[in-house]
């Protein structure tokens, strides 16, 4: 298996989209994440930050989801090579 | 034993997964355990993936323990077989046949349409045009469940106070009732509904308006938005709306903390939510700030404001780190789905059942505590003085806990207890009891065909009323006349004796701070049981309590008052 380089969901930028590796934090906490759809191998595509920077909304599965930057800083991606930034 | 077999769908987990769900199962009859109502191959999964519920019910069944340590077993060779927890992988399974059965069905276009939803988002969640937008609709809100519910609100009181308690008092006559049971019924039950009923209009705009922002979809947004601020306070951001609520009136506050998902942050905001200051408030500083502040009354009760926001900010902060720490349920994973366009119908059930259920609930706690109240200043029978009453001795009793903070006499004390039943009571209680000359002035009664048409003419009075109030919201319309400055002069006079700025000032923050009302309380009692409902009570007039005597005796120190 090829080991991409990784980084956390909370440092990619608007518009830059990315592949779950993994995740990480407390099982109640990745458990809620697998209810959403946040699971390995998903594409994840940053739409933009809240007007206060902070939390998030992101593209993932078809809808439109919301995840502070503190929570998301616990999902693992692979920078996907085709998205700008 | 086992239960009939039926074809049931069965998701294969894959080798290693599958292999310990059977060896799990197996365990449970070598364990002796039996699953009971829960299907078997279900319950092994869900301890597999050590679902917390499931851990702790089967923990009480017998055997349990046995088999949820061989569950462990199993769960932590998965783990180290796979590389991640067992919930992980089961999710990822499910999601994988999902995924499968969604590409054999469903077509999508391969370009990425841009939505209506993406183009309203652009605009209400924009990096500068977001906030203003949600403090617009805030503040429209605001406006239409307050302003625009008040003539209603008078309407239901003068209804209540008029036609209905004439009706009963009518037919208590006819039945020959005894003078108490008349005082009772008519002053005591009759117009302790009122006080209930007179919070159904402003509901019943509160649940529609509510019902209107969850429906169509901006309420996630609004959550969005403002999710960084309410964080400092240890809040979500769907908190904010409740907080803003509460500046109008508690009550529709705590029932819109319905909108939030976790119960944790629910709690934390009905706690929150009775510091901010709220319009029954208003009376009582502005009757205290035209007595002793003069033109700087304005900047006292702007105080007033900014102290409960800040004194909530502290609670937050401390119930975060105390009683209710956050957790897991609190984390903002929140789906913002498209915009939609509310079905009228759903709204207005929506806005029924929640009113309805106010009426019932909450309803009874508000008359219970009305009719504790109007015993007590009733008691013993043919009392002419409240100063005799049991409210008095009741009133004398507590005075003394007040001394310290600049106000130990009988007479505040009884207006902070009267107070308890609705803010604004403070001050007619205290006209009553410093100024008690003033006798409470009769109309002549009217017939009672006079008066039904009374009631259809106030209601179409008051529908015109909020019909302009709602005009008046627009921005350079103002139908509404300003309202007369209220002519206390004789309270003021009669509180100079009683009062100087100084314990004028820490009486104003005893009322902005201590027990929410019993109407308040209903609510927290009815939305999250007595012992909440307690802790608010107790925290609150603690705080305040505190908070008065630190401005009284630290004032006298800095040679005030």
């Amino acid at each position: 298996m090829e080991l991409p380089e990784t980084t956390q969901l909370h440092l990619l930028q608007p518009g830059q989209r990315g592949t779950i590796i993994r995740i990480h934090g407390q099982s109640a906490l990745r458990r809620r994440f697998a209810e959403m759809g946040i699971i390995k191998g998903e594409t994840i595509l940053i739409e933009r930050n809240a007007p206060l920077g902070d939390p998030v909304e992101y593209f993932i599965k078809g809808y439109h989801l919301a995840l502070r930057k503190e929570e998301a800083a616990q999902i693992e991606v692979a920078l996907k090579k085709d998205s700008n930034g | 034993m086992n239960t009939p077999s039926r074809t049931f769908f069965r998701l294969d987990y894959g080798g290693k997964l599958e292999r310990a769900i059977a060896r799990l199962m197996a365990g449970f009859d070598e364990n002796d355990f039996d699953a009971g109502r829960y299907p078997r191959r279900w319950l092994a999964i869900k301890l597999l993936e050590a679902d917390a519920d499931i851990l702790s019910r089967v923990q009480e069944m017998p055997n349990g323990a046995q088999v949820i340590a061989l569950a462990g077993q199993n769960a932590e060779y998965l783990k180290s077989m796979l590389g991640d927890e067992v919930d992980l992988l089961t999710a990822d399974r499910r999601y994988g046949y999902i995924n499968g059965v969604v590409r054999q069905a469903l077509q999508r276009p391969l370009i990425d349409r841009i939505t209506l939803t993406d183009r309203i988002d652009d605009i209400v969640t924009h990096k500068w045009l977001g906030l203003p937008f949600f403090f617009a609709i805030m503040y429209v809100i605001f406006r239409l469940v307050i302003d625009v519910s008040a003539p209603f609100l008078d309407w239901t009181d003068m209804v209540i106070n008029g036609p209905v308690a004439h009706l009963f008092s009518f037919l208590l006559d006819l039945a020959a009732a005894p003078a108490w049971m008349h005082f009772l019924v008519v002053e005591g039950i009759v117009a302790g509904v009122g006080g209930v009923l007179v919070f159904v209009p402003g509901l019943l705009i509160l649940y529609f308006f509510l019902a209107l922002l969850e429906d169509s979809g901006y309420m996630s947004r609004a959550a969005f938005v403002m999710d960084r601020f309410m964080r400092i306070v240890g809040l979500h951001g769907k908190s904010f709306i409740p907080m803003i609520l509460g500046f109008g009136c508690a009550v529709p506050a705590i029932y819109a903390t319905r909108t939030i998902a976790s119960r944790r942050d629910r709690i934390l905001t009905a706690l929150l939510v009775p510091l901010m200051s709220c319009s029954a408030r208003l009376p009582v500083y502005v009757v205290f700030g035209l007595a002793f502040f003069g033109a700087r009354a304005g900047t006292v009760i702007w105080a007033m404001y900014a102290l409960g926001i800040l004194v909530a900010m502290l609670a937050g902060m401390v119930f975060t780190r105390t009683i209710l720490k956050p957790d897991v349920s609190s984390a903002f994973v929140l789906e913002l789905p498209p915009y939609r366009q509310p079905a009228l119908k759903s709204v207005l059930i929506h806005m029924w059942e929640n009113t309805r259920e106010f009426v019932r609930k909450a309803g009874t706690t508000i008359l219970f505590a009305s009719l504790v109240m109007w015993l007590l200043l009733n008691l013993p029978w043919g009392v002419d003085h409240q100063r005799d009453s049991y409210f008095g001795k009741v009133s004398g009793m507590i005075a003394p806990a007040f001394a310290p903070l600049g106000f130990g006499n009988w007479q505040t004390s009884g207006a902070l207890v009267t107070g308890f039943m609705a803010k604004e009571i403070v001050v007619s209680t205290m006209s009553q009891v410093y100024l008690r000359g003033e006798e409470v002035q009769s109309t002549a009664p009217l017939s009672f065909g006079a008066e039904v048409l009374n009631m259809g003419g106030g209601f179409v009075t008051a529908a015109i009323d909020s019909g302009r109030i709602l005009l008046s919201i627009l921005p350079g319309v103002d139908l509404v006349p300003a309202d007369q400055a209220p002519d206390d002069t004789a309270l003021s006079l009669a509180l100079q004796t009683q009062f100087t700025p100084l314990s004028a000032l820490s009486m104003l923050v005893f009322v902005l701070l201590y027990v929410p009302c019993a109407a308040t309380l209903g609510a927290i009692k009815h939305e999250f049981g007595t012992s909440w409902a307690l802790t608010s009570a107790v925290y609150q007039t603690a705080v305040a309590w505190l908070a008065a005597f630190l401005i009284f005796q630290g004032g006298r120190l800095l040679g005030f008052g």
